[in-house]
């Protein structure tokens, strides 16, 4: 377990992501002063719940659900369809696949090394 | 896989913690590599949009804390109100806790002070022990279990055989 806290209250049992962390996230925030204790608790709190709801829905809606797998794909079409998640927008391409940039990357590569031969 | 770069943008959440947390939510998933890392980024992207949230109503009310007020209001106008019920219980548990600690330090205080207070206390008990003697045998049973002292020394009629020290 990760006792990084100065305080480790009972909550903490409740909590399993580091508080910590959380904190350093916030403050990197620009404008972001002060963070009272409780509130730091309610954040970790919430990004936890935050992790479940994005697995679940990206889950249930994907088509991973036949291979039993969760894929990128899944969360992709998650980002896109729930109106709470379009935050998400910027940080995940929609159209292109991590998978399919790579491959398309490697292709490029393998051009490229046919070219100078 | 960790970052030692000074750069903020890089201060994710431990992996590991993510890859628990998605286990314990679909257990027996298989989930793609990707898939975790990119989990791992809307984490840090939900943090943060918690937080600007959270600072502006923090700066429109008059206090320069972010308070849970604000966070929890910051999870309602975001669209996240679903996860307002758990995320109070967390602080119900915050207070509970930290009234508990308090209460047990203030105890603690008390505790400490009186010892000539408590060494008074239990001379009293003795004497009231040796009155309750008279009482029928049940009666009195129960009666010492409720005066005995904290510190056992021997009865009074033992004081033959105690052994003073120096």
């Amino acid at each position: 377990e990760e006792e990084e806290e100065e305080e480790t209250p009972d909550a903490k049992k409740s909590i399993s992501l580091p508080v910590s962390r959380v904190r350093l996230i916030m403050k990197s925030s620009p404008d972001v002063s002060s963070i009272n204790q409780d509130a730091l608790f309610l954040t970790t709190k919430a990004t936890e719940l935050f992790v479940q709801h994005l697995a679940l829905s990206s889950f249930n809606n994907g088509s991973g659900k036949d291979s039993n797998t969760l894929e990128y794909s899944d969360l992709a079409k998650t980002t896109e369809e729930n109106e709470t998640f379009h935050f998400l927008t910027d940080i995940l391409p929609k159209k292109i696949l991590a998978r399919d940039y790579l491959k398309t990357l490697e292709q490029m590569q393998e051009e490229e090394e046919e070219a100078d031969l | 896989m960790a970052s030692s770069s000074g750069n903020d943008d890089d201060l994710t959440i431990p992996r590991a913690a993510i890859n628990k947390m998605i286990k314990e939510t679909l257990p027996n998933v298989r989930v793609a590599n990707d898939a975790r890392e990119l989990v791992v980024n809307c984490c840090t992207e939900f943090i943060h949009l918690i937080s600007s949230e959270a600072n502006e109503i923090c700066n429109k009310s008059d206090k320069k804390t972010i308070s849970p007020e604000h966070v929890i209001n910051a999870l309602e106008s975001l669209g996240f109100a679903s996860y307002i019920t758990e995320v109070k219980d967390v602080l119900q548990e915050c207070k509970t806790v930290a009234l508990k600690r308090r209460k047990a330090s203030s105890r603690l205080e008390n505790l400490g002070i009186p010892e000539e207070e408590l060494l008074r206390q239990q001379q009293e008990l003795f004497a009231k022990r040796t009155a309750v003697t008279s009482l029928k045998a049940p009666v009195r049973l129960a009666a010492a279990s409720l005066f005995t002292p904290r510190n056992p020394r021997p009865a009074p009629n033992e004081q033959g055989n105690h052994v003073n020290d120096s």
